[in-house]
């Protein structure tokens, strides 16, 4: 509509934007490894039903998705097949990284091959930690993640300034688990 | 069976001559195709390179470690009681049945054994793991066809196993119950009636998924007759379980090997296919989950009473020695070979996995078959990344 | 059937370790690696199990739970000991191969001691001729120990880039992590009851 990318936005507007984006995700499912199976529990399985939270699972390649959720062992060999999905993938876009392995290399932590988290090659917004984490717990970093969006400054965004909040002058990374949801 | 395969490889040459006079009127050229290294029809990370001719595989390779984490040097760093927890996750499909091998080398060199109602306990959750593990692949297989419902179903019921394991143990996917000596824990209250009701879901999970995918007429023609592998082939590079079975090698080390669990209480049968196609590796795995969940129903019915933990000394130190323990995993024939020299943790472990084997006769297999024939072929011999690359 | 592999390979046959209903080690010499392979297989030991090796040299690094910033210990010539396991051997790098008769529910554990040539190159037979499923096997040892095998066709790596330096599986191969930070398991660990009165049960 060309006026997020004239850079400005009437709050309201950015409001609607963002509540309309953050109930419409399509997540990359990028499965590596034992959380692939939780992933899939917990987007695929009727138990948990993700769509009931907005989340459309299923997006043909990463360049029709908003959120990938990284689950699993990131090896040296498939890092840069990692960056190139993350290249792939339109603005704005999000990550979520799931499991330990992801997070921070896990029980791996000292192996020769295993990349010590994603948060090496590409940035990450919330970390879901576990090993592997609940279905559930994948669930509530999407639903943090949701919260995330709804307070966003898309404006700010498009000019090139990352992640800047509408409100809450912070923009840690989420960590599932680290404090009550809203 | 080996006629098949020789008139396999002989429409592989007659195709190549044709399709040589072809490129020489039509200047045709051969294409590479890269599936992966993320692909939903390869269960993980697995990324096959396949050189075609039109439509024909002339050769394909897959190319692994894309999943490979080092567990046979980290093994050499952690004490016993770590290893267990990290050897979980090779097969994550069937975690518990990852530890069983393990334990029982270690046990082995130590010379203890764990009580009689620890080992069937044991051998419950080991059936338990190969149902969780074997019901993903049936729910999955439909996926790989183009028929998604098997996989909600699969999901669903698989849940209840899931949680029948983490009622036991604790841990939805990696238990990590096995101790050296026995088990962990005692079993919880009314966990058995659950496993009786569970059972029977697991029993009616396997007929609607026989009804909707095998009685198919689209499922039959994808799969019969397709990825031939002789007994010969199958043996020589070392394929096991399902795999080795359903080309008529009747061969499982749950009955052919004296190891402390309790399947020789049990009355279970081994189902062979003389085959050898993806359609007999399919059928036998479903067979398997129906024994498995009777092998279940025959045990909870007969658990001794007893401790669940031998005498063990509180720090585990091995004595010297090598020791070699393979069991009959969800995915194949699963061993490991621990050499210890007395100290805290083993001096070396090689993880021999069933996927590993399963998966290195793809280029043979894979030769002359056409593209779509790929997906099916890799979804029937099941393996798992974690399993292959370690 | 350790009789019958003798009369095959006459001399080659270095040393046999019987446990009874346990398992069979028997070490050849390396020459006869795929001679071995092929009067087992004749024998009917058709079902390839695993190949791989050991490294039988005690790790430099010790178990890596050590603080890396503490002083180095007083050498320990008894730590440096290269003591080979069962069926002996007198190299530090073993061949390790295992194959089954799964008609007669046998199973035969192969060892071959690897001595280096002038180069440092280790050089062992391949068994691909006898075993089609040693490709994969053989392309994993060559990864890991750095074990060329005469007769492989494509001993490219297969686990690691390609770019990647070293063998991972030799014992002196360091896990980089641990050196730069210590376990972080010691910071929390419970003082353990002496080795000495072990046996103390829980």
């Amino acid at each position: 509509m060309g006026l997020v990318d004239r850079g400005r936005l009437p709050a309201p507007l950015t409001k609607l934007f963002n509540l309309g984006r953050s109930y419409s995700m399509w997540v990359y499912q990028w499965g590596l490894a034992c959380c692939a199976i939780e992933m899939g529990a917990a987007f695929g399985s009727p138990r948990y039903d993700v769509m009931r939270l907005g989340v459309i699972p299923l997006p043909a390649s990463p360049r029709q998705a908003d959120l990938v959720v990284v689950s699993g062992t990131v090896t040296d060999k498939m890092a840069p097949a990692v960056k190139r999905l993350y290249e792939q993938m339109p603005e704005p876009k999000y990550v979520i990284s799931m499991g330990s392995c992801a997070n921070c290399g896990g029980p791996y932590w000292d192996s020769y091959s295993v990349t010590k988290g994603v948060d090496q090659i590409i940035p990450v917004d919330v970390y879901v930690p576990g090993c592997p984490p609940r279905p559930e717990a994948l669930l509530e970093g999407v639903v943090l993640l949701q919260q995330r969006i709804k307070n966003e400054d898309m404006a700010a965004r498009w000019r090139g300034e990352g992640f800047t909040p509408l409100q809450r002058a912070e923009s840690e990374p989420i960590v599932v688990g680290g404090g009550p949801i809203e | 069976m080996t006629m098949l395969s020789e008139r396999q490889q002989l429409s592989y040459i007659a195709a190549q001559a044709a399709d040589a006079r072809l490129n020489v009127e039509l200047e045709t050229e051969g294409m590479t195709l890269n599936i992966g290294p993320q692909h939903p029809a390869t269960h993980g990370t697995l990324r096959i390179i396949a050189r075609l001719d039109g439509e024909q595989v002339v050769w394909a390779e897959p190319v692994a470690g894309y999943m490979h984490r080092g567990y046979e040097k980290l093994t050499e760093v952690r004490t016993y009681p770590q290893v267990t927890a990290l050897i979980n996750r090779i097969d994550w499909l069937g975690s518990f049945a990852n530890e069983v091998p393990f334990i029982l080398a270690a046990e082995q060199l130590m010379e203890v054994e764990a009580p009689p109602r620890a080992q069937h306990i044991r051998t419950i959750l080991f059936e338990l793991s190969r149902i969780a593990n074997v019901s993903l692949f049936l729910g999955d297989l439909g996926v790989q066809m183009g028929a998604v419902t098997p996989v909600f179903m699969a999901f669903r019921d698989r849940e209840y196993v899931l949680n029948l394991i983490e009622g036991a143990t604790g841990g939805r996917f990696h238990p990590n119950f096995d101790r050296i000596g026995g088990l962990k824990d005692d079993l919880p209250k009314g966990w058995i009636d659950e496993t009786r009701q569970v059972m029977k879901k697991l029993r009616n999970f396997c007929d609607e998924i026989e009804d909707l995918l095998f009685g198919n007429e689209i499922f039959q023609s994808r799969t019969r007759g397709i990825g031939v592998i002789p007994a010969e082939v199958a043996k020589e590079y070392g394929l096991s379980g399902a795999n080795l079975r359903a080309s008529g090698v009747d061969w499982d080390l749950r009955r052919d090997q004296k190891l402390p669990l309790a399947y020789d209480k049990v009355d279970f049968r081994v189902w062979t296919h003389p085959d050898g196609d993806s359609w007999a590796r399919c059928w036998i795995r479903l067979q398997e989950v129906r024994e498995a969940t009777k092998i279940v129903d025959q045990l909870i019915e007969t658990i001794p009473a007893g401790p669940v933990m031998a005498k063990v000394p509180r720090i585990i130190k091995v004595p010297e020695g090598e020791a070699w323990v393979s069991t009959e995993n969800p995915l194949g024939e699963m061993g490991y070979y621990v050499v210890s020299k007395g100290d805290l943790g083993p001096f070396r472990v090689k993880i021999r996995s069933a996927s590993f084997n399963n998966i290195s006769i793809t280029p043979w297999v894979l030769k002359g078959v056409y593209v779509p024939d790929i997906i099916t072929i890799l979804a029937s011999l099941y393996f798992i990344l974690g399993d292959i690359d370690r | 059937m350790v009789e019958r592999l003798r009369a095959d390979l006459g001399d080659d046959v270095l040393d046999v370790h019987l446990m009874s209903e346990v398992d069979v080690w028997v070490r050849v010499s390396v020459d006869a690696w795929r001679r071995a392979g092929q009067a087992l297989r004749d024998q009917g030991f058709d079902y390839f199990c695993f190949l791989s090796a050991i490294d039988w040299m005690p790790s430099p690094y010790g178990r890596g739970e050590d603080d890396p910033s503490a002083e180095p210990a007083e050498d320990d010539p008894s730590a440096s000991e290269i003591r080979q396991g069962y069926a002996g051997g007198e190299s530090r790098f073993q061949l390790l191969a295992r194959v089954n008769d799964i008609r007669r529910h046998v199973a035969v554990t192969l060892k071959a001691d690897l001595v280096p040539d002038a180069d440092g190159v280790m050089t062992a037979p391949s068994w691909i001729a006898v075993h089609a499923g040693a490709n994969w096997h053989e392309r994993e040892t060559h990864e890991m120990f750095g074990i060329h095998f005469d007769g492989h066709p494509d001993l490219r790596n297969m686990y690691l880039p390609g770019d990647f330096e070293g063998f991972p599986l030799r014992k002196d191969f360091p896990l980089l992590a641990r050196m730069v930070k210590p376990w972080p398991g010691i910071v929390d660990v419970e003082p353990m009851p002496a080795a000495a009165d072990g046996g103390d049960e829980s």
